[in-house]
């Protein structure tokens, strides 16, 4: 008999180990196994390759590796590493020579392989592949997580149906948002299938929109991995969305054919890759892939791997035992002994909660001399009212006995607990001071800064980490002075720590010892906790332990809150007193991290931890309430007992579903009954304010006052937004033709030009041409820098007598719209310019028809857009931005041509806003021959196109003007929204200016702000003339590198703002975006130096980060409280100024008469400027003039109105900004 | 008698104090920026240089010590530097910015914290030289972000000197600048770079196959040198070059061996840095049996000067002059011709310096892209206009690479966040990928820490290309009727065809293809027949061009007298021009002023 050669292929996953045994001459597989490696891979492998020589004996000689987790075991076994996908591909090649397209779910990767047929002669298949990149969601770990945290059982799992009647929203672009709405889903009661359905769906659609890099799956599709394999309702998902994409781009499949043939499932699918290993692998000549002796295995799992580790990690977290216990004796937090209470003793305090979104606390303090009494803690169960009954009920058991102890001992006297307040904190703050009446409901930020300040003092920096927040307070003069918050997407909170320790099986408690005995510690990258968990998983397979690991993270904690949250790299600029609180510290190994870092950059740091560091938001409620209710004399809490006993009922079914607007939101309905009898209902789980109205009238109540906020109030970016779009000029009538034209003609020499001024008759197209263009319909998506443009080319095209109606842009940017046309690019940039597909997905599909067909997309590359600002350097377009149009046309004639298909021609020429003759020309090739145009006509329609365009900017600054005089007539402030043009739109700004407009701020936009000079002297004058800038529309002083137009104005309205007193800044910026990133440090250094007040959300994307949302809001609106206080104030101290300076005046004359009565050297003007003081300053004493009093009526309805040189103000803006 | 004014003023001070009215706004202002030296202070500062490959920025270093600066190059971008860039830059730039920025901090911070000096005194004796743009990618504000990072890190008042990529070959600084951004200051650097672009394209044509590893890095470390010392010492370059191609030409190399040739396209950072940016792409390719074609930072000038052209060609006709920073309205009547010549000069400067130092060291057959044809096959994808990066380069050259065979596989390198790659080029080329059969394409990103997943996708396409060289080698042996034994054997006894400067002419998209085509007439045609051979085909271009040169003579004729009367209407317009333009003069002259006061 021949001797049999044998190859192995090992397929070292994440989580697993399989390995196969192939005959190298017929590829029949003779051996296989799989097993669950724990993490320790070479152990496995090595078992593996044990028991292969055991039974198959010495024939294997060779040995290919494939796999994440395969690279370090290729020099020990003298194995080959084979590429993954490959090996995939050729097994699937091999065994499937009829399958078109592979999905494949692993527990780190997904990755889809597409197979195309070469047209070549003899050229075969080609496999083009993609991997997500390490950011994408939508992996078997995604899945895994999100199992766990729906708690569903196997066996329901592994059963349960694909059902697409009932799907929610789920963000699977992140794993991390995803696994924050499964948790939202949950907290409101959605069944468990329903949200497993919806994940499903959400990884399904991430999949297919993102991996597929915009290409079309062949048919049959093989769906390999774990989760395809074992999960029904995802294999069932994918069977119904990919033939609804195979219908929408029209790709012909065999419909005869069933779908569980035409999408389907593997046998043993496994071993692919091992298999593909094997079969890649035999490609290679000898002696590539021959076994090593197993010694080496067993030396490099003794010592091989540690030795290689310590090359690459970093030191541990203590250098020494004595430094250890240093920084136990100094950080070590003391246990909180309850204070114990006489028999029969009252005990008067307030009660602070702090309604966490992982738990929940609750502490009594001492009603008069603020001391902690009590403190209660509880996991969260989703209902806010079950927790904070449950909470108040410890804490009066903690303070008068449990009640069945004095059951028992009824002559036993108790101490009695009487609450002279309630105050909360926190995501339950809303329902609670709904249906408890509480004193005080503070943002948690606030809650926070009083707690440290508490205990204290004089405090510069809080940095709060919770469970899923890490909170940052900068605090000046004993308030928050700025605030940095973790968006949704950063990591290193306690939930993660939590979550990891847990994965090695080390509890939560046991964290910090584990970590102090590691002598290493790998170096995690900070960011996401995507990344860090990717690199958890690398490192596990690197071989550190979990000591080591645990470490690692500890470190990575406060680089994840310093660089990535805070952003400030100059700590020390922040101050030298820093308070660290939340749960986290319990963590000693966090906390020593922490000081370590902060004492590398501030030296001379005093580094403080909350000695209740998890009860901070609670006792900061709890003092603020004792402030509250010490100044009002009373207090409006029902009382401890009517809230422990406190009845309610939730509803969330079929008519608690809000029917206001498309989302149908699914509400709950916490209906509340007090003891007293009072009810109270409390909606929760609405995503926008209809859902918080259970009737029409109350809908139409609700709009109604909307209406009147919005007047008063005027958001002049939602204005911008829609004006933008609207007609708003009147273009001139064409010139007949042969009037009389002024032009230019230009003579050109062998080496030289002129130009040289003409008049010549105009020249106009036929009649039939202007008929013709009246049935033109021309879409534009509205998008990206069409917010700044679009007035333009809507009257450039009406000019040239395409009616208002034919030019169509596509609908304002909502999810619906996104989801519905986000599935066809091949890139993943800043959502503003993803967005973009959507847009004119929307134009082919919605705004063509066969009865109404538009003949064109026009999407301009806008290579420069227009700019106020005097020394740029240049005015261009984002390159992302301006390339835009080349990206969509990709995507939408990549394997079909969308436009070809209906017979709409796309148009995207390169137009230069800071060059208007270039941009006549452009226009002019592009439309010549499609419209019928002379040049004439074309130019004419350009000038026409620009007047529309400057009554545009002129109505915004006209209006801005309004306000701004306003609000510093009144002290109150406006907020500036520091963005790019297309922040105006309402799906990309998550309508966060209207947050603020609703609580009673006017918002403008940039292109709002006058530009006049002679407004603008009055904030830059003394500037201009001390030389510091050449003019107050120059930004060279500030910023050189000013050559992005839409950046270099977001930069001056930040100086503007710095200057405007009653001017406040909001910022927003998309994330990725590129040319934001730059300004974000100037940003910071222009309104650092003027102390505005400034709210920034950086990464906004294409989910509503809502939570997110609210907290920001609410701190930034306390601090806009605390702002226009200090204005009034300011404005009072100035009445007083001037006062103060008559009287002293007076006082000084009169000594000086009296000097001169001396003298008897009188003067008549002096006496009578005397009279004239003594009458001013007497008015003083008697009823206030007015000067520095201002009434607040916030809440009341105020007219913006226009100031006017010589009455009262006249101009009402509110109801054109209304309209 | 007491003075009332006085004392309020003095009263009014106090009581504005006390409510707390005082504060006078300071807005922030940037005093970082457009700092220079003096030339007092020339002899001890030290200008650090870095940003292109090892071996340009030594050669930089080298140059401009020559024209007499204290220069030091920094080394290579790291891992370490990515970290420092982030923990200092803004969040959210992409990874050129956080690596070069971050190399600039590191480097101080070591002077600082290893070798003991104060920040003053760094700020005192160190500048940092770069280059600049106006946009539109971030590459124009890495100067902000320098300063910021410099700020942030405790060297405020660091000097960040930017020379303009297209500014010319005269910048000012300010008369008394220390730096003189000067003719011989520009012929310093475009030696450099144009020396140690031909090193790199030498060093990656050879080392594949090289038959004693390691031989041609020791080769092209003594050439380095011998470089280096001729630009320090400003000895003829030319002269050291040829020194080089003695040193290289001694390295053993097999070229008979079917490797894909892998074209590195993509950002220009990310494909040129040989270090942590892009995970040592260059070597790990080699190491995976790949021959590397990288691109050059010379095609990097022609791609600046094809702009100019370009831009200048698109606004010559328009009527109405226009006044931003591409427009021609502020140039004279000679002014578009003046700057048509001047770029097209530079350009054939460019072309012929770097042939003549390509010659010099043994680098033939390399021919620099043709910047109007890259720019023609891509601006249907990628509208020319649209700048930033490599503009439409990326997308032009991958399908030069497939139009000309020049490569097996074309990697695309797009560091994350880099937006005219990353956020327009890469969704451009997925779309292209599909109209170009049989091209193997890999697009793939750099994030700085997952290098495991970008070798991993280059494996991926590799296998690939690998199958594609070993066919077309096959496939060139059938149809020349050779076998590969017979080529070695035939290079074997060749000396010239054996050498490592050896280059056979292209044809296919593998080295080892081109050899066998190259050597195959050796042996399926006698000495004889190849001569026939030659003067055949000499004779069939000759009598082709005998054929067609009347006719084209007699359309060169007649279209030249047709053009007669324009050509003299164009002179008269120039003779206008001219006098118009005197006449002018003459009227604004200071005698003309005077006389016309009189």
């Amino acid at each position: 008999m021949a001797h049999r050669q044998l190859a192995i292929g090992m397929d070292v996953g994440s989580t697993t180990v399989k390995a196969t045994v192939v005959d190298a001459d017929t590829k029949e597989i003779l051996w296989s196994d799989y097993q669950r490696h724990h993490t320790k891979q070479p152990e496995y492998v090595l078992s593996m390759l044990e028991q292969i020589q055991a039974s198959l004996g010495e024939d294997c000689s060779r040995i290919f590796l494939t796999g994440s987790g395969a690279g370090p075991l290729c020099a020990p076994t003298g194995g080959k590493f084979v590429q993954e996908v490959n090996a995939v591909s050729l097994a699937v090649e091999h065994l499937h020579p009829d399958v078109g397209s592979v999905i494949e779910l692993g527990g780190q990767d997904a990755k889809i392989i597409v197979f195309r047929e070469e047209s070549r002669e003899g050229g075969g298949k080609t496999a083009t592949a993609s991997m997500n990149d390490k950011c994408a969601s939508g992996t078997g770990a995604t899945i895994d997580k999100c199992l766990v945290k729906v708690g569903a059982p196997p066996d329901m799992v592994t059963s349960l149906h694909f059902d697409d009647s009932k799907l929610h929203h789920v963000a699977a672009k992140c794993g991390v948002f995803a696994e924050t709405d499964i948790v939202n889903l949950i907290k409101s009661g959605i069944p468990a299938n329903e949200v497993l359905c919806s994940l499903a769906d959400a990884i399904v659609l991430q999949n297919l929109s993102v991996l597929t890099r915009g290409s079309t799956l062949k048919h049959r599709v093989l769906l390999l991995g774990g989760p395809n394999t074992y999960l029904p309702f995802l294999q069932e998902c994918w069977r119904l969305r990919i033939p609804q994409t195979w219908n929408e781009r029209g790709y012909q499949y065999p419909t005869h054919v069933p779908i569980e043939q035409l999408i389907f499932v593997p046998e043993n699918s496994q071993y692919y890759a091992a298999f593909g290993a094997v079969l890649y692998g035999l490609h290679e000549p000898e002696p590539i892939g021959r076994l090593a002796p197993l010694d080496s295995l067993h030396e490099y799992i003794e010592h091989g791997r540690k030795a290689r580790l310590a090359e690459t990690a970093g030191p541990a977290l203590t250098s020494s035992v004595e430094e250890l216990a240093d920084f136990k004796q100094q950080y070590a937090i003391p246990k909180f002994e309850p204070v114990q209470f006489a028999p029969g003793e009252v005990v008067r305090g307030v009660i602070g909660l702090d309604g966490g979104s992982t738990s929940s606390k609750a502490v009594l303090v001492d009603y008069d001399t603020g001391r902690l009494l009590a403190k209660a803690y509880q996991l969260s169960k989703g209902n806010p009212i079950q927790d904070a009954k449950e909470l108040l009920l410890k804490i009066r058991d903690a303070v008068e006995g449990v009640r069945d102890d004095r059951a028992l001992d009824p002559s036993r006297e108790n101490p009695r607990l009487e609450v002279m307040g309630f105050g909360a904190t926190g995501y339950a703050a809303d329902v609670l001071e709904k249906c408890v009446h509480s004193d005080v409901n503070i943002v948690e930020t606030v809650a926070h800064m009083i707690s440290a300040v508490h205990y204290f003092g004089s405090v510069d920096v809080v940095c709060d980490i919770g469970g899923q927040d890490i909170k940052v307070l900068f605090i000046k003069n004993g308030d928050i002075a700025n605030f940095r918050l973790s968006n949704s997407c950063s990591a290193g909170n306690g939930t993660l720590l939590q979550a990891t320790a847990e994965q090695f099986g080390v509890a939560i408690t046991d964290f910090s010892d584990a970590a102090f005995r590691a002598e290493l510690a790998p170096k995690f990258s900070y960011g996401c906790a995507v990344f860090l968990d990717t690199d958890r998983v690398n490192f596990q397979k690197e071989g550190y332990s979990k000591e080591e690991m645990l470490a690692g993270l500890a470190q990575v904690l406060p680089k994840n809150v310093w660089q990535y949250v805070v952003q400030i790299p100059r700590l020390a600029s922040l101050g030298r007193v820093f308070v660290l609180q939340g749960g986290t510290q319990y963590n000693l190994a966090a906390v020593k991290a922490q000081v370590d870092y902060i004492r590398s950059r501030v030296p001379d740091a005093e580094v403080y931890v909350h000695p209740h560091t998890g009860e901070a938001g609670a006792i900061g409620a709890a003092m603020e309430t004792l402030r509250v209710v010490k100044r009002r004399g009373r207090s409006t809490f029902i009382g401890i007992e009517p809230a422990i006993h406190l009845e309610y009922g939730t509803t969330n079914d079929a008519s608690t579903v809000c029917h206001f607007c498309e989302n149908h939101c699914k509400r709950t309905f916490i209906d509340t009954k007090a003891p007293d009898g009072s009810t109270s209902r409390y909606i929760a789980g609405f995503s926008c304010e209809k859902g918080t109205v259970e009737s029409k009238e109350a809908m139409v109540a609700i709009v109604e006052e909307r209406k009147q906020i919005a007047r008063a109030y005027p958001n002049l970016v939602d204005y911008e937004a829609r004006r933008a779009f609207m007609h708003v000029y009147d273009t001139k009538p064409m010139p007949e033709e042969g009037t009389p034209t002024n032009d230019f003609e230009i003579r050109r020499g062998l080496l030289g030009q002129r130009r040289v001024a003409i008049t010549r008759p105009m020249r106009r197209s036929s009649s039939e041409a202007w008929a013709a263009r009246r049935r033109v319909r021309v879409g534009i998506p509205r998008v990206l820098n069409m917010y700044s443009t679009a007035p333009f080319f809507r009257a450039y095209f009406e000019a040239l007598g395409i009616p208002k109606t034919n030019v169509v842009f596509s609908d304002e940017t909502t999810e619906e719209l996104w989801v519905k046309g986000g599935k066809y690019g091949s890139i993943d940039p800043c959502f503003p310019s993803k967005v973009a597909q959507a847009h004119v997905h929307n134009l082919l599909f919605e705004h063509h028809s066969e009865k109404r067909t538009l003949q064109y997309v026009f999407f301009p590359i806008l290579t420069h857009v227009r700019s106020w600002i005097e020394d740029t350097v240049d005015n261009t377009s984002c390159p992302i931005v301006a390339g835009s149009p080349n990206v969509i046309k990709a995507a939408f004639t990549k394997e079909v041509d969308f436009f070809q298909q209906r017979g709409i021609e796309y148009l995207s020429p390169a137009l230069s806003f800071v060059e208007p003759s270039l941009l006549a020309r452009k226009m002019f090739e592009t439309f010549e021959s499609r419209l019928h145009i002379t040049e004439d006509e074309n130019d004419f329609a350009c000038r026409e196109a620009w007047k529309a365009l400057d009554a545009f900017d002129e109505d915004l600054q006209v209006k801005g003007q309004a306000i701004l005089e306003t609000v510093e007539a009144e002290d109150r402030v406006a907020i500036v929204l520091l963005g790019r043009p297309y922040h105006s739109d309402p799906g990309l700004n998550h309508g966060i200016p209207d947050e603020f407009q609703l609580l009673g701020y006017p918002i403008l936009s940039i292109r709002s702000i006058p530009r006049s000079r002679t407004f603008l002297d009055q904030y830059y004058k003394r500037d201009v003339e001390a030389g510091v800038m050449r003019s107050p529309l120059a930004l060279g002083s500030m910023w050189p590198e000013n050559f992005s137009a839409n950046s270099a104005q977001k930069v001056w309205a930040a100086g503007f703002a710095s200057r405007h007193p009653n001017v406040v800044v909001l910022d927003l910026s998309s994330f990725k975006c590129g040319h934001d990133a730059p300004t974000y440090g100037l940003v910071d250094s222009i309104i650092g130096a003027s102390k505005t007040p400034y709210a920034a959300l950086h990464d906004i994307d294409a989910n509503k980060p809502g939570g997110s949302i609210k907290i920001r809001v609410k701190t930034y609106a306390h601090a806009l409280k605390l702002h226009e206080e200090r204005l009034q104030d300011a404005r009072k101290k100035r009445g007083e100024l001037v006062r103060a300076v008559d009287r002293k005046r007076l006082e000084l004359l009169e000594l000086r008469e009296q000097q001169r009565q001396a003298q008897a050297d009188r003067n008549p003007i002096i006496d009578a400027e005397i009279a004239e003081l003594r009458a001013r300053v007497r008015s003083y004493e008697g009823p206030s003039d007015g000067l520095g009093e201002h009434n607040d009526d916030r809440g009341k309805l105020i007219q913006l109105r226009r100031k006017s040189a010589d009455g009262p103000p006249i101009l009402e803006v509110s109801r054109h900004a209304a309209e | 008698m007491i003075d009332v004014d006085g004392e309020l003023r003095v009263f009014e001070k106090q009581e504005r104090e006390r409510l707390g009215l005082d504060s006078t706004f300071v807005p922030w202002v940037e005093d970082m920026a457009n700092k220079t030296f003096s030339k007092k202070e020339r002899t001890k500062i030290t200008i650090l240089v870095a940003g292109l490959t090892m071996a340009h920025d030594m050669f930089v270093q080298g140059a401009l010590r020559g024209i007499g600066y204290h220069v030091q190059a920094l080394d290579c971008p790291d891992t370490a530097s990515l970290r420092v860039g982030k923990e200092f830059g803004n969040r959210g730039q992409c990874n050129p910015t956080y690596f070069t920025v971050g190399n600039l901090v590191k480097y101080l911070c070591a002077l600082r914290d290893e070798r003991g000096m104060s920040s003053s005194e760094i700020v005192e004796k160190y500048v940092f030289l770069t280059a600049g743009a106006c946009g539109p990618c971030r590459f124009g504000m890495y100067v902000t972000e320098y300063r910021k990072a410099l700020r942030d890190s405790g060297f405020d008042g660091f000097r960040v000197i930017l020379f303009q990529q297209t500014g010319g070959l005269s910048q000012a600084l300010g008369e008394d600048s220390g730096l003189e951004m000067n003719p011989t200051f520009f012929w310093a650097l475009v030696k450099a770079i144009i020396a140690g672009d031909v090193l790199n394209a030498l060093g990656y044509r050879i080392r594949p196959y090289e038959v004693n590893a390691g031989d041609t890095d020791r080769a092209i470390g003594r050439c380095r040198e011998i470089v280096y010392g001729a630009l320090e010492a400003r000895t003829n370059i030319v002269w050291a070059l040829r020194r080089c191609k003695g040193e290289l030409g001694r390295v053993r190399v097999n070229r008979i061996q079917a490797k894909p040739k892998v074209s590195i396209i993509g950002e220009f950072w990310a494909m040129t840095t040989e270090g942590d940016g892009n995970y040592q792409l260059q070597r790990f390719l080699e190491g995976e049996g790949a021959e590397v074609d990288v691109q050059l930072v010379t095609a990097w000038l022609l791609y600046m000067l094809w702009e100019a052209r370009h831009d200048t060609q698109q606004r010559v006709h328009l009527r109405v002059a226009d006044h931003a920073k591409s427009s021609l309205g502020a140039m004279g009547p000679f002014g578009v011709t003046k700057k048509l010549l001047g770029v097209q000069a530079a350009d054939t400067a460019v072309r012929m310096i770097f042939q003549t130092f390509a010659q010099a060291c043994g680098l033939s057959g390399y021919p620099l892209p043709n910047m109007d044809e890259i720019a023609q096959v891509s601006h249907q994808y990628y509208d020319n206009n649209v700048r930033g990066g490599e503009g439409h380069m990326e997308v032009g050259k991958l399908i030069m690479n497939v139009l000309h065979s020049k490569a097996h596989m074309t990697v695309s390198v797009k560091p994350f966040g880099c937006m005219p790659s990353a956020g327009v080029s890469d969704g451009v080329q997925s779309a292209l990928s599909e109209k170009l059969p049989g091209a193997i394409f890999c697009p793939v990103e750099t994030s700085g820490d997952g290098r495991v997943n970008f070798y991993s996708r280059i494996q991926m396409y590799l296998f690939k290309a690998k199958q594609a060289a070993s066919s077309e080698l096959e496939e060139a042996c059938r149809t020349h009727g050779v076998t590969v034994a017979q080529v070695r054997d035939v290079l074997a006894s060749d000396s010239g065809r054996s050498n490592a400067l050896y280059k056979a002419d292209h044809r296919y998209a593998g080295t080892a293809a081109d050899v066998v085509a190259d050597v195959a007439p050796l042996l399926t045609r006698s000495r004889a027949q190849r001569w026939i051979e030659h003067v055949r085909g000499l004779a069939v271009r000759s009598r082709r061009a005998v054929e067609v040169s009347p006719q084209s003579v007699v359309e060169r004729v007649r279209s030249v007298s047709a053009g007669v009367p324009m050509i003299v209407e164009r002179a008269r317009v120039d003779a206008l021009i001219i006098r118009d333009t005197w006449r002018a003069r003459k009227r604004t002259s200071p005698e003309a002023i005077d006389s016309a006061a009189q």
